[in-house]
This record gives C-alpha cells, sequence and structure tokens, in this order.
C-alpha cells in the first residue's frame, strides 16, 4: 500500500533526526575540545587536578566523574522507593479517586518548580535542617545534592510509571484475582512484570535528569575540585562545574570545560546500557 | 488536535510580523529603529539595568543587556553577536591579540568588592594588611586569635571557628579581590596569584555574589569577599581594611570614587586596587565596556554603530552617572570621563570617525 | 483442631493477607512522604511571595533597581511585575512544543512499530543520552548553532531550539511506553479492517495512548518552563515585551535569575515562581480535563 510506505518512510526520517542531532552535538563539542585532550591526553580523565592558575593550568576531570556519579545513583536509589509507591498508589491502588487526582497534581507540580527555586530552596531550608540534624558542616555536600536531586527526579519516574501502571489490561489482572491472589500479589505477579519496560523508562529518564542538573546542585554541593572521600564531603558534579565556570571561562579552560561535556554524554551513555543489560539479566 | 494546530500557526503569524518596524521617511529610504544588545558582567548589572532602561525611554531605542559573566560578554563581542560587552576586567595584552580586530575599553561605572563577615554585635572590625593574608591563607582559623585581638583592642572577640567563603564560579570580583591581595601579600601572589577563577588554600566555595552573600548571612563566624552593592542592600557588616596610605577605610561611594582619581593610563585599562589617592578604598576597581574600534564590520550599518556611540556617550554623561550613586554604585570622576569621551570619539566607521 | 486451622491455611492466606495489608501501608506513607516536599516548598513560596501578586504583576514589566530600593525602604511591594518574561516564555514554549511535539511522537511511533531492530536500539538509546545532556551544554549548541550563524545575535528563535532539544527525549520515550501497552488487539482489528497505516496511527493509537502521550509532553514542558542556564547564552532577555523570534527576549527563569542577582529584587523571586507554578497547575489541570472529555 502506498500510503503505507509514505508513512513508514515518515516515521523513519523523523527518528533520523534525532540521530543527526546527537551526532551534530558531538561534532560540535569535540571541535571545542580537541585542545583540552592535546594539552592532557587521556590523563584528562582520572587526573584530580583542577588549577585555574595562570601560567600553571592544570585540568583534570575526575573529581566531577567522581561527583556526578556518586549524586545520580544516591538520588535515584533514594527516590526509588519513594516514587514506586506513588507509582502504585496512583495507578493502582487509588486509581481514578480523587485523592489519587490530587496527589498526582502534587507530583507533576514538582516537575514545573524552577530548578533555581529548588536550589534556593534547599539552600534556605533544607539546609539549615540537615545541619540541625547534626550533619555538621555547613550542610553543603554530596548528600545535600543528592537529596535535592531525588526529590527533583521524582515526578519523572512517578508520572511515566503511573500511567504504565494504569495502562495494564484489567483482564490480565482479574484473572488474577480470580484465582485467589491478594492485591499485592497481583501487582507483583501480573502488574510489574506487564509494566516494567514502562518502570524502567521512567526510571532511565529520571537518572538522566540526575545526571545533567545544573543549578540546584550547583548551588548546594559546596564546589570543591577535588574527589570526595566521603559522602557528607562537598564536591562537584560535571553540570555543576561547567555552570558554575563556564561564563568566564575561555581558552584551555573553556576547552576542559567543553571535554567535560562530551565526556557526560560517554558515561551516561555506557551507564545507561549496563543499567539496562543488568535488568535484561534480572528478567 | 485542529484547534491546536490552528492557535500554533496563528501565534506564529502574529510574531513573524513583528520583526523591527521598518518604516520609511520621506526620500522612500528604509527606516530601521536602531536596537542595542549587549552582554557581559553581573557585577554592574543592577546599575545598567536602571540607566539602560531610562535611556530607552528617553530615546526610543531598546537597549537589552544580559548578565551572563564578562567571559560570556568578551565571547560575544568575539563572536560579533552584540554590539557591546561588559567586563569587569580589562583584556590582556594577550586576550587583546585574540580579538579577530582591536578593541578599546571605555569605562563605565567604580564598584567595590568588601570584605563581609558575621559577627553579631562586632561592628567596624578593622584587619590590617597582615591579618587579611593570615586569615585567607588560612593560617588564624577561630576569631579569639591574639593577631586580631591586638588590632582591634575594644573588641571582645567569641571563641568561634573562622570560615572563609570564597567564590566557586569564575567571576570579576574574585579578580579584583585577588589582585589586591597579590599588592598586599607577596605569599599570596605566590601561591595563588590573581585571576577569576583560583586554586583557593581554605575556605568554602559558594555559587555567585549571592551565595557567598548569603552563606555568610546564615553562618556565624564567616568571613569572605562580596560586591559592594551586596553589602549595603543587605545590610551585611564589613570591615575597614587599610589603604596604601595606612589609613583604615570604610567602603562607600566616596571612598570608591576615590580610587579613580589617581593617574589613569589613556586606555583606561588599569587595576584601581590599593590606589595612591590617600581617601580611597583599596579594593575598588572600574566596570568597562568593550567593543570594535572599527565599527564597519560583517555587514554592520552606519546607522547601528552611530547608535551605540551615542548611547555610549550618554552613559558615561552626567545624567547616567548621577544615577549610580542611587544604587550604590561609584560614578566616574570627571578626569576618567574625559578619558572616556576621548576614545569613543576615536572609534571608526569605515575609517571615519562618528562622534565629535 | 489444629490440624483443619493448618488445612484451612494451606495456601497461607493469613500470612500473605498480613503482608498485602503491611505493603499497603507502606505505600501510602511514602506517597505521603514523596508529597511532603512539595507542600513545603509551596507553602515557602506562598508565605513569601503572595503580598506581590496582583494584577500589576501579570501586565507590567520589570522594574528597575531603583524603583525596589525605594520601594523596599518604603515598606511597600515592588512595582512593576514581570509581562515580559510571561509573554517571551509563552512564545518561546509555543514554538519549542512546535518542534518537538511531531518529533517526538513520531520518532516513539517508529520505535514502537520497529522493537528490536538496530536502527531503533539506537535511536532509543541516543534518546536517553539527551536526557542526561545538561541544559547549559545544550544552550551553548543553540548559540553555536543558531546565536551565531542564524540569526547573528541572541534570539528567542535559539532559546526555543535548546528548549525543544530538551523537551525530545521525554516525549519519545513516553510515547514509545504508552503504545507498547496498548493491547495488540486492538491495532490488529484496524488493519484487518484494512485502514491505512497512517489512520490506524491517528485514529486508534495515539487516542488510545493519549493520555501517556500528554503525559510526556506536560512533562516536558514543566522541565523547559523552569530551566534557566541555556536561556542566558540563548534568549539573554530584554526589558521589554518582545515579539520578534529574532531578537533576544525575557522570560520567567531568567527574570528570576536577574532577581537572584541584584540584592534589592530578591523578593520577586518567590512571586515569579508562584507564577510559574500556577501555569503549570492550570497545564495539568486543562489536560487532565481534555482527557476526561475524551473518555
Amino acid at each position: 500500500m502506498n500510503s503505507d510506505k509514505i508513512t513508514k518512510s515518515v516515521l523513519f526520517s523523523v527518528s533520523i533526526l534525532i540521530l543527526m542531532l546527537a551526532a551534530g552535538m558531538v561534532y560540535s563539542l569535540v571541535g571545542g575540545a580537541i585542545p583540552a585532550f592535546k594539552a592532557f591526553g587521556l590523563n584528562f580523565i582520572i587526573s584530580g587536578e583542577w588549577d585555574p592558575s595562570e601560567g600553571r593550568e592544570n585540568y583534570g576531570a575526575l573529581p566531577f566523574i567522581v561527583g556526578t556519579l556518586l549524586t545520580s545513583f544516591a538520588a535515584l536509589i533514594i527516590s526509588l522507593p519513594l516514587s514506586f509507591s506513588t507509582s502504585l498508589f496512583l495507578g493502582e491502588y487509588y486509581k481514578e479517586t480523587k485523592v489519587a487526582r490530587i496527589i498526582g497534581l502534587l507530583v507533576d507540580l514538582l516537575a514545573g518548580i524552577p530548578s533555581i527555586v529548588y536550589g534556593l530552596w534547599g539552600f534556605y531550608v533544607l539546609r539549615p535542617f540537615l545541619i540541625d540534624l547534626g550533619f555538621g558542616g555547613q550542610g553543603f555536600g554530596i548528600f545535600t545534592a543528592s537529596l535535592i536531586l531525588a526529590i527533583m527526579i521524582i515526578p519523572y519516574a512517578t508520572s511515566l510509571s503511573n500511567e504504565i501502571i494504569r495502562m495494564v489490561p484489567n483482564d490480565l489482572k482479574e484473572a488474577a484475582y480470580s484465582l485467589g491472589a491478594t492485591r499485592l500479589e497481583v501487582i507483583s505477579s501480573v502488574i510489574i512484570p506487564n509494566a516494567r519496560s514502562g518502570i524502567v523508562a521512567g526510571y532511565i529518564l529520571a537518572f538522566g535528569r540526575a545526571l545533567g542538573e545544573t543549578m540546584a546542585v550547583t548551588m548546594l554541593i559546596g564546589n570543591t575540585n577535588i574527589v570526595p572521600t566521603g559522602f557528607f564531603q562537598t564536591g562537584n558534579t560535571m553540570a555543576s562545574v561547567i555552570a558554575n565556570q563556564f561564563g568566564e571561562a575561555d581558552g584551555l579552560k573553556l576547552s576542559s570545560l567543553i571535554a567535560i561535556a562530551l565526556l557526560l554524554f560517554v558515561i551516561t551513555g555506557v551507564v545507561n546500557a549496563l543499567g539496562k543489560m543488568i535488568i535484561k539479566k534480572f528478567s | 488536535m485542529k484547534t491546536i494546530l490552528s492557535f500554533v500557526l496563528a501565534v506564529f503569524l502574529f510574531t513573524s510580523c513583528q520583526n523591527s518596524p521598518n518604516s520609511t521617511n520621506k526620500a522612500g529610504e528604509s527606516t530601521k529603529k536602531v536596537s542595542i544588545t549587549a552582554a557581559g558582567a553581573t557585577f554592574p548589572m543592577p546599575y545598567y539595568n536602571l540607566v539602560f532602561k531610562n535611556y530607552t525611554k528617553e530615546s526610543d531605542v531598546l537597549v537589552t543587556y544580559g548578565g551572563i559573566g564578562s567571559g560570556g560578554g568578551i565571547r560575544s563581542l568575539k563572536d560579533k553577536v552584540v554590539d557591546f560587552g561588559a567586563t569587569d576586567a580589562y583584556l590582556s595584552d594577550n586576550k587583546l591579540a585574540e580579538m579577530p580586530a582591536s578593541i578599546v575599553h571605555i569605562p563605565t561605572c567604580l564598584g567595590a568588592v568588601v570584605i563581609a563577615y558575621n559577627l553579631p554585635g562586632i561592628d567596624g572590625l578593622k584587619l590590617s594588611n597582615e591579618l587579611l593574608e593570615k586569615i585567607f591563607m588560612g593560617e588564624i582559623t577561630n576569631w579569639n586569635n591574639t593577631a586580631l585581638k591586638s588590632n582591634n583592642p575594644d573588641v571582645k572577640f567569641p571563641n568561634k571557628e573562622l570560615t572563609f567563603i570564597h567564590r566557586s564560579d569564575g567571576s570579576g570580583t574574585t579578580h579584583i579581590f585577588s589582585d589586591y591581595m597579590s599588592k598586599i601579600s607577596s605569599k599570596w601572589a605566590d601561591i595563588v596569584g590573581t585571576g577569576k577563577s583560583l586554586k583557593w588554600p581554605v575556605g568554602m566555595g559558594a555559587k555567585g555574589n549571592p551565595g557567598v552573600a548569603g552563606t555568610i548571612s546564615q553562618t556565624e563566624g564567616s568571613i569572605g569577599y562580596i560586591g559592594s552593592e551586596f553589602a549595603f542592600a543587605q545590610k551585611i557588616q564589613t570591615a575597614k581594611v587599610q589603604n596604601s596610605s595606612g589609613a583604615y577605610i570604610e567602603p562607600n561611594i566616596a571612598s570608591i570614587s576615590a580610587a579613580a582619581q589617581g593617574e589613569i593610563p589613556a586606555d583606561t585599562r588599569i587595576m584601581l586596587t590599593n590606589s595612591s589617592d590617600p581617601a580611597s578604598y583599596p579594593i575598588s576597581g572600574f566596570t568597562w565596556i568593550i567593543l570594535y574600534k572599527e565599527q564597519g564590520y560583517d555587514g554592520r550599518s552606519e546607522a547601528q554603530a552611530l547608535g551605540t556611540l551615542t548611547f555610549l556617550d550618554w552613559l558615561i554623561s552626567e545624567k547616567a552617572q548621577s544615577d549610580a550613586s542611587k544604587v550604590n554604585y561609584a560614578p566616574l570622576p570627571p578626569l576618567t570621563v574625559e578619558k572616556a569621551k576621548t576614545i569613543l570619539r576615536s572609534v571608526t566607521y569605515n575609517g571615519k570617525t562618528l562622534l565629535n | 483442631m489444629e490440624s483443619i486451622n493448618t488445612l484451612l491455611d494451606q495456601d497461607h492466606s493469613t500470612r500473605r493477607l498480613l503482608k498485602d495489608k503491611l505493603v499497603l501501608a507502606g505505600i501510602i506513607l511514602f506517597s505521603l512522604l514523596t508529597v511532603s516536599p512539595i507542600v513545603l516548598i509551596i507553602s515557602k513560596l506562598l508565605v513569601k511571595g503572595y503580598r506581590q501578586i496582583s494584577l500589576d504583576f501579570i501586565i507590567k514589566n520589570t522594574p528597575d533597581t531603583y524603583e525596589a530600593i525605594t520601594a523596599v525602604a518604603n515598606g511597600e511591594i515592588i512595582p512593576g511585575g514581570i509581562a515580559n518574561g510571561i509573554v517571551g516564555t509563552f512564545l518561546m514554549v509555543v514554538l519549542a512544543s512546535a518542534l518537538a511535539i511531531p518529533i517526538g511522537v513520531l520518532t516513539g511511533i517508529y520505535l514502537y512499530e520497529n522493537q528490536g531492530k538496530r536502527m531503533s536500539n539506537l535511536t532509543r538509546s541516543v534518546s536517553d543520552i539527551l536526557q542526561g545532556v545538561p541544559s547549559i551544554v545544550l544552550g551553548l549548541i543553540s548559540y553555536l548553532w543558531i546565536v551565531k550563524h542564524v540569526t547573528m545575535g541572541y534570539s528567542a528563535l535559539a532559546g526555543s531550539i535548546s528548549m525543544s532539544i530538551m523537551m525530545l527525549p521525554m516525549i519519545v520515550r513516553s510515547t514509545e511506553e504508552t503504545l507498547k501497552m496498548i493491547p495488540q488487539t486492538l491495532k490488529e482489528a484496524a488493519l484487518a479492517l484494512g485502514v491505512p497505516y497512517h489512520k490506524v496511527i491517528l485514529r486508534v493509537l495515539i487516542p488510545t495512548g493519549f493520555s501517556g502521550l500528554l503525559t510526556g509532553i506536560l512533562l516536558g514542558i514543566s522541565r523547559i518552563l523552569g530551566e534557566t542556564a541555556p536561556l542566558l547564552l540563548t534568549a539573554l532577555g530584554s526589558s521589554m515585551i518582545n515579539l520578534d523570534m529574532t531578537k533576544p527576549s525575557s522570560a520567567i527563569p531568567l527574570l528570576i535569575w536577574e532577581f537572584y542577582n541584584d540584592p534589592n529584587m530578591v523578593d520577586l523571586i518567590w512571586s515569579s515562581s508562584l507564577l510559574l507554578m500556577a501555569i503549570v497547575l492550570i497545564l495539568n489541570i486543562v489536560s487532565k480535563q481534555i482527557i476526561a472529555n475524551r473518555r
């Protein structure tokens, strides 16, 4: 059928757009990153030095790579039980009720808060709260940043999972109930396996969001350009250092920042691929 | 679905009709209204927003300014996507050589970097040059240190940890601060140096002037450096520091302006820290606007160039400068204005000067 | 007697029911915990920002520092508003959505129809990676492509482009996953009736999956409404309302950034954020209504 062929090729060409977009981005970034790799070589990736002093500039990406991975994973782990419970709450337990509508709305509102406001709220409310709880120091650090990230990514994981869980066909669930399964068992043996792909997609999106968040993290992480040695220490992330230094950077420093952006691309890809492999193993 | 599509279409047709209004004058030539775009330092942003808006009201020329940082301003000018850039640190000879064509610096106002701290009940702290070196290089870690006491004998210092809050992002404020520190402490000059971004020996980083000011306000026993307009507006405690004559000076509009009373080179590229004027506040500095000396580049119209220069001429005039102190910035002293005027009148379009 | 009880309990029903109730309690607890930050944040915004909200706030342009200083000194609320930001945000979001929604949805459909093929696996992975790119890097890309070469200057168009790239991964993924949950039988029935493929998409798949699609779109829009960093490098800002997409434009998050950097205008941050949240709220309510009407 001709119209089918046309439809198929339209779909195909549009999807290529994303690939072209990514390729174009990598190309633009590589151009800017070359001076840094020329100057430091592959050592750039594992070097923990960050010295912007004129005349003896030396940059390395390790502190930021570690900071990014720590904060993003911690945020994912912290938000997992919260968002998973909430998506079950909204999509299964209290599906279509008024309570669910209100809670769903509140969760969606979380996505609409500007990241700078998250940073401010974290700075003025969360930080003193953590200091009161006895976490010492000034309240800045990897932990604080992870906490605020966890809150920020909840809507991404929850909303998508919620929709997917809602769409599990009723007849599958009813079949399980008719066999005497409890609610919990229907969830674990019918809903989750059926909705697994969508739920995982939600978490991948949430994780991506955590990797790339700039403003809120940069206001709470303490911005020390060293590899953190403890979870409550200050540190820095790749996105945050780019946002912090980009306005004033030029020459070798600018190139190093662009190189870090490129590395983030690579790391995101690697972590995503690893995650998908692990999940496949578990199914 | 259809309604949404027609809505979006309507928005587009509407906006595409709003391109810069073209009108034709009697001779039939199209006269486009000039609008000016600029980007750069966040430090003078409150002042720029005020005077740029006033200019737009007076002259009907829209001036848009984006506070993206001095580096962003330099980059934007380099990429020729703005009419002029704004920077807190003048371009060194190396940096000048990297620009595609020669540029000129026009100072627009003065600001200062103040040493802010949080010690309830203790105002007007005096910090000598030696004390500054010791504090910011980490040798003094508690406020009840004897060196502090001997410099401020009337003050009862608490037993409190001293925390240094510095900038985590690159900034012109850091540049001015470190330039001053390098001038008064050879130890600082050797180990830390001058720059927009430094490898700090001690202390914690906060983002932006608001970040440092906010952290200091919230943390008892902290000390750091922030732009003067922040300290004035939020009534943060500021320390008195010694100027080149040894006197302890408080930062205010008069003492900041005094820093520019000394000798200034013709191209106005000079750091005003530790200025020779006996009434000057030692951590002051210009903030500049940079633009190309030859304005006839890349299809730039003469009208656009003239509009830019007319605006800049207004910016250094009495009208705009008198607004500076209203918003806690210091106006340019008359000698500097003269130099700036001369520079503006040397800017050319296709070889001939535009203003006279 | 005991043996009868153990016989009756052979299916461990008491234990299972207990587990069921415990998990439900846990889920309710966690859900409430999840919602607590939003309640805290919104109440903080309300407390600090409600005084500033008025009709003026929505229709006037931003005040300058001097007006703010005098107002604060006199104990009044700061005059002016954020009309330039509201209009700028609106125009840029509409353009960004007009670009991202068709491309995202169509790509999602492609991925759904071509499960397991190498090309679609690649596209899906690339889309997921794009989600992790910091917004400032997207701003840089848009600066390099649009500001430097297309509009020769800062522009709202560049801002929209960076926004649309930010929205894409979300829309692609939510479209694909939503469509995957639609029972195959529905699609097969339509195809068996001889309905051309593009009509199957438009009349069967999209309407059935509308709720999920809209969720992804809403999430995308909510995110771009509040992002500052990319706009600093693309739209730059403006003190007046600007309708020309090839010129710099203001936006609400840009204004929040300006207020943050000006010690005299800090109070305006809270009311601007409240306005942004109100916009997100309205969008959410309207879309839920649309979905409800379709049922």
